[in-house]
């Protein structure tokens, strides 16, 4: 866990970057600090591992006082990441991510070894690994960055806008993966950025803070989208705020299905409207249109819409049914066998039925 | 310190100074009129670049001492010629300005290129009237570097007893006196100073959309 | 005589004034010189570069220096120290401290400029995962810095090669002798000969030391200038205080 009981941080011209902050992130959770430029929340980071010293108050890791420990030995239990990677640039991938553990005296064969085994968890080739950071993409050396900050399997992880330098389709591919990650590591993890969606995707909790570095608003994703303290909060959060919220909310497993009979691939469609085709294990094909075709086969299968369980957001849900072929969305159960329809009316309704 | 031996040399010191600026001043100007075109190619032709570059490398490492004697055996000029001082320190300033050209003109945002692309310039317009203009900055540093270091490569051709501020130097050294050898010194940082003054005033009226902070 | 037939005449190839002799000596200057400089430029550049203390002063004699003429530089010390000092070292003496001033200049830039170039992030990272003060500059900012070093103490080199030369006027023993010997004995193939040997000096010292950058430097490193783009005025001049006043 780690704790901030009335942290502070203010320079010597005077300037308050953080203000009396208070935070707790759980073990094992996410904390996204977000926040326009010049909120403090890179300040409130490098507080964490002592880059930058608080001016007063205390932060505490499991318990321990930061200012009372060693900032080398500090840091060593603290992964970091940072927005360029900051890789060594003399360094091969494999030995910036063993550099750590070397340092602190690993042996070379085992400590390659394990940055190996690291680089396959952020998902990068193994062919890279003997490559100079300049002969990576962003998103490769930000990859490697990753896998460095887990070299010596710290508990907790800072990470300084991590995915910001990379490209959209980049970013949101390393968001995805890093939420994976993180579901096998579970480590404690703050993280900054200025990226509001950014937050609301991978934070179990999101703190906003606002220039001067005061705390706005501290609470889940949800919290934020639905009730947001102020309107420097909401502004801050952006639009759509309802929908985006749909994203964290689920339907309810009693939902009655609208029943759909499919048809098999190679069969005659007598319905003259949109039908599902599934295979021999009843798990979906696509969509055969009833009034342009009469049999399904590959030619005239339409595989755009995708099937989704009833466990999935109902966001998702909701986009779905509203993309989806005569506006209805097919969902399938756990084994991916296809149940019934829902159409965008029912899965406002089904949300309706919750709120109220 | 035997001071009078100045004022009876007045004269000759008057006109080793002079000499001493045409031999710097002349190199200078031609190498730098050379030194762009070249750049320039160096710039846009990778291959170039790598040719002009590494030859420019390879011409600044010959020694001043030894390239004033070997470009008579080249040229077919007399030893004595000032001519080969003027080449030979020439051949220095090219090699060091193609690089330097090169480089500022590299230093040019690709977005002032491609908006004078799009505007329509032509390849020479976009040259002179843009690309130059934007690395001038870079370029006059360089021209500092080359001026300030050819006040002290010409001094070297007294050895072959061309005339200049250097012959002040031999003479010291042939008359076992200390005088000649300060005034000489003194004269050449002073040369050095002007000439590096006169630079950055020229880069200022050059490019007045920059602030002051040209570093040395 | 041609300066082939100087060259091929094995009467200079051999003996206690021969080109095998004076190559020697003119190399034996060099290393001592390049040696003193390195050990006091490289220190002094670690410190610069590393606390920024006295950056100032150092950049801005630096092209203050290189207006300075070396021959009359030579000429001035050696006529202050001849009275001081007897036998053949009235000659060595003078002519190694000027070549040791003249060499730390591009050392001393070499190696600090080298230093602030480290890749801001990758210090940052570094200080962020618990590298010491000192475990940062030499596994991450020495290494960064190798290029530039190299290339200043390239510079030096050729600095020294060169003065060197031109001590030969002073008495002084090295390649530099057929030169001004040459010349007094209006014999121009010796002086041509003289002339062609150190170029080709100067340029095997450059081979040396572009072999030794493959050497020393990491591959990560030959392609970093690339990928930040700072400030282009002085990236420029930071080549170029290394690169230039090689005479």
């Amino acid at each position: 866990m780690i704790r901030f009981e009335s942290v502070s941080k203010v320079y010597d011209d005077g300037t308050t970057a953080v203000d009396n902050l208070n935070l707790e992130v759980p073990t094992g959770s996410l904390l996204a600090l977000v926040g326009p430029s010049g909120c403090g929340k890179t300040t409130s980071l490098r507080m964490i591992n002592r880059l930058i010293d608080a001016t007063s108050g205390t932060i505490t890791l499991d318990g321990v006082d930061v200012s009372s420990t060693d900032r080398v030995g500090l840091r060593r239990k603290i992964g970091y990441v940072i927005q360029h990677a900051g890789l060594f640039p003399h360094r091969t991938v494999v030995d910036n991510v063993a550099a750590l553990p070397r340092l602190l005296g690993g042996d070379r064969k085992k400590t390659r070894a394990r940055a190996l085994e690291l680089l396959e968890l952020v998902g990068l080739d193994e062919r890279f690994a003997h490559r100079y950071p300049w002969q990576l993409s962003g998103g490769q050396q930000q990859r490697v960055g990753v896998a460095r900050a887990l070299a010596t399997d710290p508990p907790f992880l800072l990470m300084d806008e991590p995915f910001s330098a990379v490209d959209p389709i980049v970013r949101a591919q390393l968001q995805d993966e890093f939420l994976r990650l993180q579901g096998e590591i579970g480590k404690t993890i703050v993280m900054v950025t200025h990226d509001i969606d950014e937050a609301l995707k991978l934070g179990d909790q999101v703190a906003v803070l606002r220039t001067g570095g005061v705390l706005a608003q501290f609470g889940t994703p949800l919290e934020l989208l639905t009730r947001p303290v102020d309107t420097f909060v909401a502004d801050f959060v952006g639009g759509a705020r309802g929908y985006r919220a749909l994203g964290f909310e689920q339907l309810s497993e009693e939902t009655a299905l609208t029943p759909h009979t499919p048809v098999k691939l190679d069969e005659r469609v007598s319905d003259r409207g949109w039908v599902v085709v599934v295979d021999d294990k009843g798990r979906p094909l696509g969509w055969v249109d009833g009034g342009n075709a009469r049999d399904a086969s590959a030619a005239t299968l339409h595989t755009t819409s995708r099937f989704l369980p009833l466990t999935a957001s109902a966001r998702e849900l909701l986009d779905g049914a509203l993309a989806g072929p005569g506006g209805t969305l097919g969902i399938v159960d756990a084994d991916g066998v296809f149940v019934g329809v829902l159409s965008a009316s029912s899965v406002v309704e089904a949300v309706q039925g919750a709120a109220a | 310190m035997n001071i009078d031996w100045i004022w009876a040399n007045l004269q000759p010191i008057g006109a080793l100074f002079l000499n001493h600026i045409w031999l710097t001043v002349v190199p200078t100007v031609i190498g730098l009129v050379i030194a762009i075109p070249l750049g320039w190619w160096a710039h846009r032709s990778r291959r170039g670049g790598v040719v002009i570059i590494g030859a420019a490398g390879l011409l600044y490492t010959i020694p001043s001492l030894a390239l004033f004697i070997l470009l008579p055996a080249i040229l077919g000029t007399r030893i004595l010629d000032p001519l080969n001082i003027v080449i030979a320190l020439t051949v220095y300033t090219v090699a060091l300005l193609v690089r330097v050209v090169s480089d500022g003109l590299g230093s040019v945002p690709h977005d002032t290129v491609a908006a004078a692309e799009a505007m329509g310039y032509r390849g020479w317009q976009r040259l002179l009237l843009v690309e130059l203009p934007v690395a001038v900055p870079v370029i006059i540093a360089g021209l500092r570097v080359a001026i300030v270091s050819n006040v002290s490569i010409v001094t070297m051709a007294a050895l072959i007893g061309i005339p200049q501020l250097g012959t002040l130097f031999t003479q010291g050294f042939q008359l076992r006196l200390i005088v000649p050898l300060i005034t000489g010194i003194v004269l050449c940082v002073v040369l050095a100073v002007i000439f590096d003054q006169v630079l950055i005033r020229i880069g200022h009226v050059a490019s007045p959309w920059r602030r002051r902070d040209v570093p040395a | 005589m041609t300066l082939f037939e100087w060259l091929t005449d094995p009467a200079n190839w051999t003996g206690s004034r021969g080109i095998p002799v004076q190559v020697g000596f003119h190399l034996l200057y060099t290393v001592i010189s390049l040696a003193i400089a390195s050990a006091i430029a490289i220190p002094l550049g670690i410190f610069i570069g590393f606390t920024g203390k006295g950056e100032a002063i150092v950049a801005g004699s630096a092209n203050a220096l290189r207006s300075l003429p070396t021959l009359g530089l030579l000429i001035l010390l050696f006529l202050v120290l001849a009275p001081v000092i007897a036998g053949q070292l009235v000659f060595v003496v003078p002519t190694i401290i000027v070549l040791v001033l003249l060499a730390i200049p591009p050392i001393l830039t070499g190696t600090y400029t080298g230093i602030q170039s480290a890749d801001e992030a990758a210090v940052d990272a570094a200080r962020g995962m618990g590298y010491t003060r000192t475990q940062i500059l030499w596994r991450v900012q020495m290494p960064c810095a190798l290029p530039l070093l190299i290339s200043g103490l390239r510079g030096s080199t050729l600095q020294v090669v060169s003065t060197a030369t031109v001590a030969a006027y002073l008495g002084l023993q090295g390649l530099g002798r057929y030169i001004i010997d040459g010349r007094a004995q209006a014999d121009f193939a010796q002086m041509a000969g003289g002339a062609l040997l150190v170029a080709l000096l100067a340029l095997a010292l450059e081979l040396l030391f572009s072999v030794l950058g493959k050497v020393l430097v990491s591959p990560g490193l030959r392609r970093t200038t690339r990928r930040r783009r700072t400030a282009p005025t002085d990236t420029a001049t930071a080549a170029l205080t290394t690169l230039t006043a090689a005479r």
